[in-house]
């Protein structure tokens, strides 16, 4: 089986940019090319982040996927190594400005994926990298089953994270029909060095869609999600966010006409209580993030 | 002890945070003092800190549109607080467009300094973002480390070049060796030299100008009548040192300048409008 596409110039950026977006997440970059468009995916090892950019078939200049035989059934399950993919689009302006387009290939037959960039000047960088044959990536989440769901622009989500320092690891979201709020999440007794606390609130009128089945109130790691902020930001995408209870996956997702990106992170069980002035103790220390595997491969 | 102020100024908030950014780019911690009038950024020169000093100064009323406090009790009108400048910083540069700023002293777990903004939304309702950054309340008992150091008995008195130009110079020379050495006269010349066994390198100021102290400085009348204009008054300073006073400087002051006490110690004075900040860098061992 193989799978040849063409990216336009401007398009290399967003493939870029999603290859960044996933690198957040995890070590390994998952390919699949399908029918329906070339899916890239990433989870991390503890399996408690997962990220996953359909790109369709209208994204690409072309796209075509070849089977040997006739059996429909035949994919390419492929796994790279994301250390071999990112450094060849770590530098997207330097990508916007000189490459005009790019070729993919993957073969089974040579466990090979091919990425040619065609740049001015007539040069052409073509990187081979080796590919590992694995099942598919997959994750389970039913976002008809959220009680809760908030749509946003991307902008208003990076406004609200912008208040966390970067070294951040992660955040609590609370929602109830009057208020909105992110504060930042200290596990254990930090000992003598003493962090900030952090805590901003907006209403939720500030959310272009608003639906709460629950007061919730769920952990999960910012990190993992700056790199898809920052996608969806570079598009202007409206963000979907779909909360269910503490312990339960959050899903973040953007899409437009060519693409759809999700992210889904595990959240802590048994949170703080919604009572959320400074505790006067540390919470349970070394409490392990619990989470749902929401990653199977 | 209380404080509460409130900036509503967009001018007056980002001079603030330029301020607070600045001494936290020369410091992992200092002392705030707080007074009806002031406020004080000190790190006493201390054996600790490599025997660098610093006293920045503020005017409260060219910052705060709304300023309370009370000190620890009511004849001693004073709080003094270790703060680390640092998460501050970064809490005050996450909220220039707020409406409004406040600075709070409170008590969460621990004694805090709470920055607490609105910021501006087209909703009904404001965003609302608080930063607890934790401080220690600093005992009456050790506040007479915080006196000002005032000005020292100095050699030489000379305008500084402009800060740009001198971080340029020493960032190069912090290539080459640990060790720089400051020489003014009452000429208006400054040279900043390094010498290692294989190199030496001296950049050469002119006519930079020396400031009139007059009766300010000492009680013979000031150095300037005494002193023969061509001879240098030198320092010889932790290269290190110099060139963390010159990356924090994030905007130029109305007056800079430097007093040499000769092999003893460099007082860098750095005015601006409403802000005064003096760095001691003393002198090699």
């Amino acid at each position: 089986v193989t799978m040849n596409c063409v990216i336009e110039g401007y398009s290399v950026k967003a493939l870029g940019k999603a290859i960044h977006a996933l690198s957040r997440i995890g070590n390994e970059l998952w390919l699949d090319p399908m029918v329906k468009g070339l899916a890239l995916r990433s989870v991390n090892s503890s399996h408690s982040a997962y990220g996953c950019f359909l790109f369709s078939p209208m994204f690409f200049q072309q796209y075509s996927l070849e089977s040997a035989s006739k059996q429909s059934s035949d994919t390419i399950k492929c796994k790279l190594v994301m250390k071999s993919v990112l450094p060849l689009f770590r530098c997207l302006t330097s990508i916007e400005r000189s490459v005009e387009r790019c070729h993919m290939s993957v073969s089974t037959a040579t466990d090979r994926v091919i990425i040619q960039f065609f740049c001015r000047h007539g040069i052409i960088k073509t990187h081979n990298i080796h590919f590992q044959e694995s099942e598919a990536l997959q994750a389970v989440f039913d976002s008809h089953l959220c009680p809760n769901v908030l749509k946003a622009p991307a902008r208003l989500l990076t406004d609200m994270v912008v208040h966390f320092p970067l070294f951040q690891e992660e955040i609590t979201l609370s929602i109830t029909p009057m208020k909105v709020t992110l504060r930042n999440y200290q596990q254990g007794g930090k000992g003598p060095m003493k962090t900030t606390f952090t805590e901003m609130s907006l209403h939720p009128n500030e959310f272009d869609y608003f639906q709460m089945g629950l007061d919730s109130d769920i952990t999960f790691c910012l990190k993992e999600l700056r790199g898809m902020l920052s996608f969806a930001e570079s598009r202007s995408l409206p963000v979907s966010v779909y909360l269910n209870a503490a312990g339960k996956p959050v899903c973040f997702s953007v899409e437009d006409m060519v693409l759809e990106a999700t992210v889904l992170l595990a959240t802590v069980t048994n949170s703080d209580s919604r009572d959320h002035s400074q505790p006067t103790e540390p919470p349970t220390p070394k409490t392990p993030r619990e989470h749902t595997v929401i990653a199977k491969l | 002890m209380k404080f509460r102020g409130k900036i509503t100024d967009i001018a007056c908030l980002n001079h603030f945070t330029r301020v607070v950014t600045t001494i936290s780019k020369l410091t992992k911690t200092c002392v705030l003092r707080l007074t009806p009038d002031h406020l004080f950024f000190i790190l006493p020169g201390k054996v600790t800190n490599g025997g660098v000093g610093m006293w920045c100064q503020l005017l409260q009323a060219n910052f705060f549109q709304e300023y309370q406090m009370e000190g620890v009790t009511s004849e001693v009108q004073e709080i003094c607080l270790e703060v680390s400048p640092e998460p501050w910083s970064r809490a005050l540069k996450t909220v220039q467009s707020a409406k409004s700023v406040k600075l709070k002293l409170t008590r969460k777990h621990c004694a805090c300094l709470t920055v607490a903004a609105e910021l501006p939304t087209l909703s009904s309702v404001g965003r609302v973002v608080t930063h607890d950054v934790p401080v220690d309340v600093i005992p009456r008992r050790l506040w007479q480390e915080f006196q000002e150091a005032g000005v020292p008995d100095f050699d030489v008195s000379v305008y500084l070049p402009p800060l740009k130009t001198m971080k340029s110079v020493v960032d190069r020379m912090k290539n080459l060796s640990n060790f720089l050495v400051m020489e003014a006269n009452l000429n208006g010349d400054m040279n900043l030299k390094i010498q290692t066994d294989l190199v030496s390198v001296t950049t050469h100021f002119k006519d930079l100008g020396n400031p009139a102290w007059g009766d300010v400085s000492s009680q013979d009348g000031g150095p300037s009548q005494s002193r023969d204009p061509e001879v240098m008054a030198e320092v010889t300073v932790d290269i290190r040192k110099l060139q963390q006073f010159l990356m924090g400087q994030q905007v130029n002051p109305s007056k800079a300048l430097c007093n040499i006490v000769h092999q003893n110690v460099v007082h860098l004075v750095l005015l601006h409008e409403d802000v005064s900040l003096q760095y001691f860098i003393p002198a090699v061992a």
